[in-house]
This record gives C-alpha cells, structure tokens and sequence, in this order.
C-alpha cells in the first residue's frame, strides 16, 4: 500500500481518493531508491551469469590470451627508442578491450535483450528501465576495469609486461580509461538502440571496429601507416585511447616514436571528452525512442522474421 | 480497499480509433470493463484486438478517442500506474539465462507491496522447476512463469496476450485452470485477447467480438449465444428448383406463411438456430471477403460493448 501515496498523485481526478495503510503510519518509501536498489541487484546477477557462462567469458579472455601470445613472440624496439615493442602492442590491446566492450559487446547485449523481449519487460515494471540502465553501467565498468586488471596483471607477471610508472602514471591510466570508457559506452549504447537485430548487428559493427584496431596505432605505432589514413584514425576515440594508455604505461622517452613527438594528452582528453558528449547526445533520445517503439506486437512480428529465417525456432 | 470507487469501470474506451497511414485498424471501439470480471476480447488475426490492448498498456498511441485505464490516460501513464498492471505477451523469451526463482525474486523488487515469489511459484505450479533456468522450461510452463512475473506486483488489472498460442491440449487446459484460479481466488481483473471462442467461453465473464476493428457484439457467454440463436435460419427449395434461405426472428411465423402460399409439403424446409460459434465464424467470413457492410446477422445493433 506504499505505492498509494504515488498513485494518487496522478490525474485522477474522477478517482476517490482512499487513505492509506490503517492509521497511515507506514512513510512511502521512496521508489528512486527501490530502482537504484533493483539496478545493482539486475548487475549482480547479470555479473554472476556472465561469469559462469564459458563461451562469454571466452570472449573476454581472448583478450588477454592474445596479448600475452603476441607479447611473448615480439622481442624489437619501439623504432628510434628502447622501449619494447611488446609493450606498445599491450598498451594497445588495453585500449582495445575497453573499446571493444563499448561498441562491440555492450550493442550486442542490447539489442538480443531488445530482440528478446527483456528491455519491453523492464519497460512495462515500474523503475525498470532506469534500473536495466544503472545494471547495465555496472556490468559494463566491472568487465572494463576486470579486463584491464587481468590484462596488465597477467602480462606483468609472465611476459614483463608494463605498468604505470609511479603515481602519475597511475592517474593517468585512470583518467584516460574513465574518459575512454565514456567514450565508447553511449556510443556503444546509441548503436545498440539503432541496430536491427543481433545476427546482423554483429557483422555490421565488427567490420568498422578492426579496420580502427588496425589504423589507430594500436598494434604498431602510427607513424607506419599512411598521412591520410592516421588523419581518419585521428577522428575516432581508439587512436586517442591507445595514445593515452601509452603514456600512461609505457616510459616518457617512448614518446618520441609517437607522430607528433609527444603524447599530446590534451587533445587525448578533448577527443575523448567530445565522443562522450556526442555519444551522449545520441544515445538518450535514440534509447528512448527504442524503449518507445517496443510492444508485444513488434516483438512477436521480429520472432516471426528471425524464425523464418531459421535463426530462432518458431 | 484502494484507488477506484466502486461503480468506476476499471478500464472505460470510447470511440477509440487507430489508423496506420491510410489503414484503419480501429473504427470507433466503446468497452468497458469492471473489477474482478474477466473480459475477453476475441477476434480473428488482423481484427485489431493486439492494437487495442496496446493502447490500453500504453505502449501504442491512438489516433482518437477516450481511453482510461484505472483512472488515468494510458499514454500518461506513470510508474505509479505501472505498477498496477500487470503484462503477459506471447513473444517474451527474454531472461533466458535467468534461473526462475532468481527472475520472480528480482522482478519483486522493483514493486512497493510484492506477492511472496515462493508462494507465487506455488501458484502457477513452478515449485519444482525454481532452480531451473528459464530457457529450459517448457512452452506452458515459461507462460505460466510470464504469469508470475505479470501478477508478483499485485496488479490490480492483468493483460493476458493470446496466452495459449502454440499450447498443447494439456498445457492449454492447465493454463485456464490458472487464469479461473486469479480471477475467483486473487479477484485480478483479466483482459484477455484470444482468437479462439472455446477459450473466451470457458474463461471469460464477458466476451466482446472484435472484427475488422469494430466490436460487433458484447456480452456474456450466455447472452450471446441467446443473442445469436435469436434469428433462426430458414432453408427450402421453391417450386422452380431455387433454394432460399431466409433470417427471421419468427421462424415458426415465416413456415406457416410458407406453408399458406403453397400447395404442399415445402422442399428441402429447414430451421435452424445459429450456435454462437456459426455467428462467429460468419462475422469472421465476412470480414476475410473483404465486404465491411454491416453484418447483417444476430449481433446488429448491439455493437455497444458498454
């Protein structure tokens, strides 16, 4: 009977007004904390499934066991420094995972919990969207960072791989891996609410996404690549992440194999900071328009397709 | 007890109309539906029974009309109001990850005054499977889950989507014997939308027939069967070889005319009084010709569904 109080806040005026619980002792709890409440319970659990579903969790590791590969088979320089190549591809791979679980994994959970009926669910209980969106912040930021720790942990330990040096250093990998997941993750989310299903969705993110990981400097420096082709990159969020995790991980003398001779981390903190806005932008009224457009009858008709084309049973 | 006084239909429509571009799915629907009753809203694929309840749910904005739904404009409506309605679709296969216990459990918290998830597993005959994961559950049993998560806020009005489709007989029977268990025992009031006439019979209060976006009669199950078998049909075969049939509301009056006018016995005399079902299908027929007079059959002049 908590709920009265709201209730009867609503234009409802053809309805009598009925008091509440008896003596009306009972405070109304208030419902914002109930969804806040509702959202970190949904991340949770959400965090406890994907850690005990091996094929995602594989995902993830991949990763990692990628860098550790390739970090064990590098054994050059950085060009025109004496910091190891390894180093730079780790710092790059860093970069990489944060991105990839912006645009790559977050997209594709919304639009199969789309697809599935989970977002018209949450739509239809009361708090439930803004809960769906707090859980899903929290599962993306527990992965990001859970990623990144095992990453830099994992390749420290087996194969000398960098960390920060000293408290700067740290600041920074903080910094610019707040920012860089800002960037990517409304991004990411905007995407998601877009894209049409999770078969296509897939083949149309993955595409854009390594041509990135391979003109952004990620995996070799830039400095290899074409003029043009490092003014595109320049545009996109992963260059700027990967340069700003370098400058956090890597020594300052490696800076001199960067284009412009130094890390530049203003302009990282500008790129990124101006991909968070846009992603904003896009992605509160493109999400809304997709909780909007959801309803029994639309799911029902996307079932109807995805079984005809024999992705789901009918 | 809370919200509504009593005489206010929980969900009261006026002259609701939706068209899509030039297509007019709805064509002026009046309902109402008072608490604790269950209503069904029964009418072929297409006859515009999932974009009225959308509507209803607030997920759909109508072209014009009135629509309330416990006191408040369904398109207005707010988390307050959500969360005293409650949803069951045929298409939700979300969660599947989820195990069962866990997703009542979950969805229990986003409402202020919560049903116990155990004693709801109980309810819709879940107990066994509660450490199941939801994709591993049957047809039946996931849309008696769906159940569950549609009343574990106590709604104070359930929409039940076609809730069968696809059911085997057994699940099918199980099913209803839920649905009459929450309207006697829970007292939720129930709209339910089905294409299927056995179903809105067995379940329903009252039934209102929706074709081709109009609601074309409106009663109990009782009513309307009364109502269909009002107007007998009267078959037979003239002098000339032609057969007639004729709809009257006084057959024993038509045979004796006949009988007058002619010189014997009446070939081929037949009388017969339309089931509810023979309505039905004729309105439904009708429709699929693609001829939208009005139906000239028993329900005329009780398209009010009030």
């Amino acid at each position: 009977m908590r709920g009265t109080h709201v209730a009867n806040k609503m234009d409802r005026a053809d309805v009598a007004d009925v008091s509440d619980a008896p003596g009306g002792t009972k405070q109304p709890r208030r419902p914002t904390r109930r969804y806040w409440r509702a959202g970190f319970l949904r991340g949770g659990i959400e965090l406890r499934h994907l850690l005990r579903n091996p094929k995602e969790m594989s995902g993830h590791l991949t990763n990692v066991v990628v860098a550790l590969l390739i970090a064990a088979y590098i054994s050059d320089d950085v060009p025109g420094t004496d910091t190891p190549m390894a180093h730079l591809v780790l710092a790059g791979f860093a970069a990489y995972g944060l991105f990839q679980i912006g645009l790559i994994n977050l997209p594709q959970m919304l639009v199969t919990e789309r697809e599935e009926g989970a977002l018209l669910r949450l739509r239809a209980t009361p708090g439930g969207i803004p809960a769906y969106l707090v859980a899903k912040c929290l599962l993306v930021v527990v992965t990001a960072v859970g990623t990144l720790t095992l990453l830099l942990v994992t390749t420290a330990l087996l194969v000398d791989g960098p960390l920060p040096h000293g408290p700067g250093g740290w600041l920074t990998l903080l910094w610019v891996t707040t920012l860089g997941l800002l960037a990517v993750v409304p991004l990411g989310a905007a995407i998601g609410a877009v894209l049409p299903n999770p078969r296509e969705a897939l083949a149309l993110i993955m595409l854009p996404v390594m041509g990135l990981l391979i003109t952004s400097g990620a995996m070799f420096p830039l400095t290899m690549m074409p003029g043009p082709v490092q003014q595109v990159a320049s545009v996109f969020p992963l260059k700027w992440m990967a340069q700003g995790l370098r400058s956090a991980l890597l020594p300052d003398a490696a800076r001199a194999a960067e284009p412009a001779g130094s890390w530049e981390l203003p302009m990282v903190a500008l790129v990124l900071t101006a991909w968070a806005v846009l992603g904003f932008l896009l992605a509160i009224p493109l999400l809304r328009r997709a909780a909007r457009r959801e309803s029994g009858s639309r799911l029902s008709a996307r079932h109807r397709k995805a079984a005809q084309s024999g992705a789901l049973p009918a | 007890m809370k919200t509504l006084t009593p005489a206010q239909p929980i969900v009261q429509v006026r002259e609701l109309t939706m068209a899509y571009g030039d297509v007019d799915v709805l064509r002026g629907i009046d309902l109402d539906i008072h608490r604790g009753e269950v209503f069904a809203l029964l009418g072929p694929n297409g006859a515009g029974k999932t974009t009225t309840v959308e509507i209803l749910e607030g997920f759909r904005q109508r072209s014009a009309g009135e629509a309330r739904v416990l006191g408040a404009d369904p398109e207005r409506g707010d988390d307050a109001w959500r969360g005293r309605i409650g949803l069951v679709l045929q298409s939700w296969r979300d969660h599947r990850r989820w195990r069962v216990a866990e997703l009542l459990a979950h969805f229990a918290t986003y409402y202020p005054d919560p049903r116990d998830p155990t004693e709801l597993l109980a309810l819709v005959d879940l107990t066994d499977q509660d450490d199941q994961q939801v994709d591993r559950l049957s047809g039946g049993q996931r849309r008696r889950l769906d159940v569950a998560l549609g009343i574990v806020g106590r709604p104070e009005l359930l929409f039940l989507d076609e809730p069968t489709t696809g059911f085997d007989p057994q699940a099918r029977h199980e099913f209803h014997v839920l649905v009459e268990r929450l309207a006697r025992d829970e007292g939720v009031t129930v709209l339910l939308t089905t294409h299927d006439l056995v179903e809105a019979e067995r379940l329903a209060d009252r039934i209102a027939m929706l074709v081709g976006g109009r609601i074309r009669a409106c009663g109990t199950p009782s009513e309307l069967a009364r109502r269909a078998a009002a107007q007998a049909e009267v078959r037979w075969t003239a002098d000339d070889g032609t057969s007639h049939r004729e709809r009257t509301e006084d057959p024993s009056r038509l045979v004796w005319e006949l009988h007058r006018d002619a010189d014997g016995p009446i070939a081929g005399l037949e009388v017969r009084r339309p089931t509810l079902e023979d309505t039905y299908l004729h309105m439904v027929h009708r429709e699929d010709d693609g001829r939208d007079a009005v139906v000239d059959g028993a329900m005329d002049g009780e398209a009010q569904a009030v």
